[in-house]
């Protein structure tokens, strides 16, 4: 009897099992919990990689996912933020370079720059602001790679330690590239 | 970083330390004093502090508005996760290979293969599509989609967008391929000319988009939340969001998450209203009358397209 119900529970789920999936586990509510604190800073992350939406949601999901597995199985929970983020850094920069491999064309933030729509009061100070930023993302794509991560992660809230285990660098290593992204954008900025 | 120099001026590492807290408790009482005493590294320490918020403004400016809503993705996770947890996980599995003895093992053995004949013979009569029994038993319950195979995908889109869309835009024709993709993944066969549309979960005239994510088969023969029901609730939260009163958002994410909750509450009643829940045979079409469906709905110049079903 119990055989059978095994057999009928795995081929046709039963209502005890829509009953679990309508109730989620303390994991699923963790996970759940954690998509909605860093689903846009993860998002945005993503697409700092110049890979379009839908793919970076893409990552975004299958970063999501592979939590729930790490938590699933026991594994560390220590940093998890970290940890988040760095899962999106690979699956990100494994898109881009498939996506490079493609040719698929999509729009970066230097582009989508051009079209945002700016709140500065006249015309003149637009201007002189649409400028600026486009003179920042200029100095920012011209950074290495890892400085422009650094300096991303940063700016998503990342304490160094974190943006450290994100990238695999070493604390000083992130410090001195914030110090140096920073110089450069300073200097563009002609303060 | 031990300690600092007195007589010599603050590194940009050291002020930009200081700035983002990463200084010990010693250090940074160091720093505080130095920046004190020190126009100098004052008006530096300005300037980096400057740059972070410029940046970081324009950090968010560039990539917040490619941002689509939570609501699908949030829903799309969700369902991932819930069928996960109800797979037994590897380590499980290895556990269920380690026999106690060898009788244990025979008697696994025996029951492996009864299973496996069992589940052939279960699979040969119910071939269907990805929890296709499970989904169909529960759709066939509801007049809302199942969220696991349905929760809804929207565009970039603003207000404005929404709001001047040109008609073919909104009367959108979901093709024949992706239409029979929808019904396979809800598991439904043979079903009955004109028993379902083909319907968006999120309307195109509120940012919805022709994808699988976004489609599932409405039931036309439901007595009381039916897809008549939610057109009028489409056509309402459109009106409401071209009018100011309603953040499009907001209206997708109310849609995607419960449209008959979203019905109630914008219509301020717990029932459809007799208006709108016309379900006879003038609404409901044959093959003959989907020309005369599509033009009811493209006459008021912002309802969706609903794909008729015929066999």
């Amino acid at each position: 009897m119990a055989l059978t119900d095994a057999i009928n529970e795995l081929s046709f789920p039963t209502a005890a099992t829509a009953a679990r999936l309508a109730k989620p586990s303390e994991i699923e509510c963790e996970v759940m919990d954690l998509f909605d604190q860093l689903r846009n800073p993860v998002l945005r992350f993503a697409l700092s990689f110049g890979i379009p939406v839908h793919d970076a949601e893409e990552v975004v999901q299958e970063v999501f996912v592979s939590l729930f597995r790490h938590l699933q199985s026991g594994r560390s929970r220590k940093n998890l933020r970290g940890w988040i983020f760095r899962v999106a850094h690979n699956l990100a920069l494994k898109q881009r370079y498939a996506n490079q491999r493609s040719r698929d064309k999509t729009a970066s933030d230097w582009n989508i720059a051009e079209e945002q729509f700016d709140p500065s009061p006249n015309p003149e100070e637009q201007l002189s602001s649409v400028q600026r930023q486009r003179r920042l993302l200029a100095v920012v794509h011209a950074l290495p790679e890892a400085d422009q991560s650094c300096l991303r992660l940063r700016a998503e809230g990342l304490r160094y330690r974190e943006i450290a285990t994100v990238l695999g660098i070493s604390l000083g290593a992130v410090s001195i590239s914030l110090t140096r992204s920073l110089a450069r954008l300073i200097r563009a900025d002609g303060r | 970083m031990p300690m600092l120099d007195e007589d010599r001026h603050l590194s940009d590492q050291e002020l930009l330390l200081a700035a983002d807290g990463e200084l010990s408790t010693r250090l940074a009482a160091q720093v505080h004093a130095h920046l004190a005493a020190c126009w100098d590294c004052r008006a530096r320490m300005a300037e980096i502090e400057g740059t972070i918020v410029d940046f970081a403004r324009v950090h968010r400016q560039t990539l917040d508005p490619q941002l689509p809503y939570i609501a699908g993705p949030r829903a799309r996770l969700r369902a991932q996760l819930g069928e996960l947890a109800s797979k037994p996980q590897a380590s499980s599995w290895r556990r269920l290979f380690q026999f106690a003895s060898p009788m244990r093992a025979a008697a696994f053995l025996w029951a492996t293969v009864f299973i496996c004949a069992l589940a052939g013979g279960l699979l040969f009569q119910h071939s269907t599509p990805r929890g296709t029994n499970l989904t169909a038993a529960l759709f066939e319950a509801g007049a809302e989609p199942d969220r696991s195979l349905t929760p809804g995908a929207t565009r970039r889109a603003t207000v404005r967008d929404v709001c001047s869309m040109a008609h073919e835009e909104v009367v959108a024709e979901v093709s024949r391929s992706l239409r029979q993709k929808v019904l396979q993944e809800y598991g439904i066969v043979n079903a009955n000319a004109g028993d379902y549309e083909i319907d968006y979960l999120i309307a195109p005239g509120l940012g919805g988009v022709e994808e699988i994510h976004n489609l599932w088969p409405e039931r036309y023969t439901s007595q009381t939340w039916n897809a008549s029901v939610k057109d009028a609730l489409e056509e309402h939260l459109h009106q409401l969001v071209c009018g100011g009163a309603l953040d499009l958002s907001t209206a997708q994410r109310e849609i995607a998450t419960d449209w008959i909750a979203a019905y109630k509450k914008y219509f301020h009643t717990e029932r459809p209203l007799s208006v709108h829940s016309r379900v006879d045979s003038v609404t409901r079409p044959e093959i003959s009358q989907v020309s005369s469906r599509e033009d009811r709905r493209t006459s008021s110049g912002r309802n969706l397209f609903l794909f008729v079903l015929w066999a």
